[in-house]
């Protein structure tokens, strides 16, 4: 496809779950939109089942540095190539709370959200119907009121039967795991084979991922999608007062520029706020949109509380979906651990599939292990593994920061860093958890119980969201408030991170902001 | 001649490595590499057997699967087409610099301790070094953080043995591939 030389109504920076559901609806609304990849073009056929051939998913752009105590795991979160960080990830689909908007209002931590859960409910509603979410609302006791899920849930398989008989026995309960994957044909899509594959990109259109969902829609609409195309400024006007399109830079190494009347950035958490403040001018000398100085604050990141367990039954533990297959939220209201000093809400994914190798495969559970003890402990664990995460809650720490490094990359724009230390209650939080996650796989029996390191999921923050410009970089439609035909798209939006994935909110959002962007369009373009 | 990126891409994808070896491209698995004796292109021979010797104490069968070959292969590759676990553990590319550094930190630790090489150590004196560079740097040591060296090197093993359609069918567990590698690293 080629690039248009008019000018354009939206261009579109990244081609992931927001920037692809973005382009789809202005597409599909009669907007002329272009969306730029900074990675390679994909297609399912590339997406080989293997965990080593999914590292080519995983970020590989101009590197982050990384620095705090808990580093965000920029390369295993980010995406690179058509689709982003959505093709490699496991569609753990499940909502926000109401509480999670009101974080200072009902106890004063971090910021509130300028909307409410009853705002975004609507377009929750509207994601899932769109995407395909397979679930039982009424099992999942904790979940905000909403349409019932459109697809039934995804089916128990032993290791989830084990593990959620260690939850009953310790009081507690277990629901379907909310699954952006289909349990049936769904619009035309196959229902999954439980393979555990999700890791690696699924091909066959179970998982809804951009090259599933959004990207034929855009495409089908008329969109034009460049891949190999780093953008390395966002352009404005004379005035300060509108951006004007992007600049970037192709396959070739050729610098070229896509003029649009609407920018929307939506390039991943990290490279959002970097291009932001990579495009300081004189009329915003601190960075584009930064007349607040909080572009690149509040980064956050959910600590995963891992927990294992070795069964004397077989587990099948490579099947089912890579995310899971039961969910509990018993531990969501905020102050249920309080007496351990921690604040904040946590989900368990629990039963997830699991592969030998790799950072969340078998083998990496026990690095302690080598020799004759690691092989005789890969073939037990094959047959008798079970394991479940927690999603831990990362309270808002303004030191934990993106900046602009003084290095710069091949394109002369600065690298970032992203700094990050846990809150000490989220700290205290993901060790709360760790101990009832344990007592659980005692409960159910496990003849082996151990935990993993504390490690880094999903990357929030950065361009948040609020009402007051002075202390946010967007309104609650993502337009930034300096530059109002200038969006950002993406869990950079968050101001808090919740405790539960956010995927699902990511696309609530975007379905949100698109509605109003095509509502009010000549007024925002103005 | 470097191999194209499409041809690097498909075959490391499979488990097949590309060589250019007189004039022609050979196509070959890490196993049939090692046996073939086929050129390394990044590693240099003291780094090749101190590898294979720690990868047969890491994960006994791992050298003998290619694990020498498999990193060489990736280290030669494009920071982009690289599909080493290191990639995404805070490491930045280039990669080479990380696995000669904690190779050379091994040998140089052997020296101190036993008076030779990590290659030519009794059996159960390289168990005994490992365990040392799993639970932190022993004295002298010098390069990457030995125990994240040795999580490295491990995971790659793993990775050579167990993180193949071979590997995985080997444990018992069906690789219900949707799309299927053509063919198990070593055959």
């Amino acid at each position: 496809m080629t690039l248009p030389t008019e000018r354009v109504d939206a261009v579109v920076v990244g081609s992931g779950a927001a920037g692809s559901a973005i382009a789809a609806r202005l597409a599909a609304g009669r907007k002329k939109v272009v969306i730029l990849e900074a990675g390679p073009d994909r297609s399912n056929d590339d997406l080989i089942s293997s965990a080593i051939w999914s590292r080519r998913l995983k970020w590989n752009g101009e590197p982050v540095i990384e620095g705090g105590a808990n580093p965000v795991g920029h390369v295993f979160n980010a995406g690179y190539g058509v689709g982003g960080s959505a093709m490699h990830h496991y569609a753990v689909w499940p909502r926000l709370h109401r509480e999670d908007f009101q974080m200072r209002t009902l106890f004063d931590r971090g910021r509130d959200w300028p909307i409410a859960y009853e705002d975004l409910r609507p377009f929750y509603d509207q994601a899932q119907l769109e995407c395909g979410i397979a679930g039982d609302a009424e099992q999942e006791i904790w979940r905000p009121p909403g349409e019932p899920y459109p697809m039934p849930p995804v089916p128990l398989f032993t290791q989830g039967e084990i593990i959620a008989n260690g939850f009953e026995k310790q009081g507690m309960k277990t629901a379907p795991l909310p699954l952006a994957v289909t349990t049936n044909n769904y619009n035309g899509r196959a229902a999954c084979i439980w393979d555990g594959w999700c890791d690696a990109g699924c091909p066959i259109g179970a998982l809804a991922n951009p090259l599933t969902i959004h990207l034929p829609v855009a495409i089908e609409h008329g969109a034009v999608l460049q891949a190999n195309a780093t953008v390395t400024r966002v352009l404005g006007s004379d005035s300060g007062e509108f951006v004007t399109g992007v600049e970037f830079v192709d396959e070739a190494g050729e610098k070229k520029a896509v003029m649009a009347d609407l920018v929307v950035l939506a390039a991943f958490t990290v490279q959002n706020p970097r291009l932001l403040l990579a495009s300081a001018s004189d009329k915003h000398p601190n960075g584009l949109g930064n007349s607040s100085g909080k572009v690149g604050h509040s980064i956050m990141s959910h600590a995963a509380a891992l927990v294992y367990g070795l069964f004397d039954e077989k587990t099948n533990c490579h099947l089912g979906a890579f995310g899971g297959q039961l969910v509990n939220q018993d531990s969501y209201r905020k102050d249920t651990h309080s007496d351990a000093g921690a604040f904040g809400s946590y989900q368990w994914m629990i039963a997830q599939a699991v592969k030998p190798n790799d950072l969340l495969g078998i083998a990496t559970t026990r690095p302690d292990l080598f020799g004759n003890d690691l092989h005789a402990f890969m073939k037990q664990a094959a047959h008798g593994f079970a394991g479940m995460t927690g999603v831990i809650e990362d309270l808002p720490v303004a030191e934990n920061a993106l900046t602009l490094n003084d290095q710069t990359d091949r394109f002369g724009v600065p690298l970032a860093n992203v700094t990050h230390t846990t809150h000490a209650e989220s700290k205290a939080l993901w060790q709360a958890a760790l101990e009832e996650g344990q007592a659980v796989f005692r409960a159910a029996g496990a003849k082996e119980v151990w935990t993993g390191p504390q490690a880094a999921m999903h990357i929030m923050g950065g361009t948040i969201m609020g009402d007051d410009p002075a202390d946010s970089v967007c309104n609650d439609f993502g337009q930034a408030h300096d530059v109002p035909n200038l969006v950002v798209a993406g869990a950079g939006l968050f101001p808090t991170s919740g405790g539960v994935n956010p995927t699902f909110t990511i696309h609530a959002l975007a379905a949100r902001s698109s509605e109003h962007l095509l509502a009010n369009w000549n007024s925002i373009i103005q | 001649m470097p191999q194209s990126r499409r041809t690097f891409i498909r075959n490391s994808g499979i488990g097949l490595l590309t060589f250019y070896i007189g004039g022609c491209e050979v196509e070959v698995t890490p196993e049939e590499a090692r046996q073939q004796q086929i050129p390394f292109q990044v590693l240099n021979p003291q780094e090749v057997l101190t590898l294979e010797a720690l990868g047969n104490v890491l994960l006994p069968g791992s050298a003998t699967a290619g694990l020498a070959h498999f990193i060489d292969h990736q280290l030669n590759a494009s920071p982009q087409d690289q599909m080493l676990m290191l990639k995404y553990l805070g490491v930045n590319p280039p990669f080479a610099s990380f696995y000669s550094g904690g190779l050379a930190g091994l040998d140089a630790v052997a020296g101190t301790q036993h008076g030779s090489l990590f290659s030519e150590m009794r059996e159960e004196q390289q168990l005994e070094l490992v365990g040392q560079i799993a639970r932190g740097n022993p004295d002298g040591w010098s390069g990457p953080p030995a125990a994240f060296f040795y999580f490295v090197v491990r995971n790659d093993a793993v990775d050579v043995l167990y993180g193949t359609k071979q590997g995985i069918e080997d444990l018992g567990i069906p690789y219900m591939a949707h799309i299927e590698p053509p063919s198990r690293w070593g055959e």
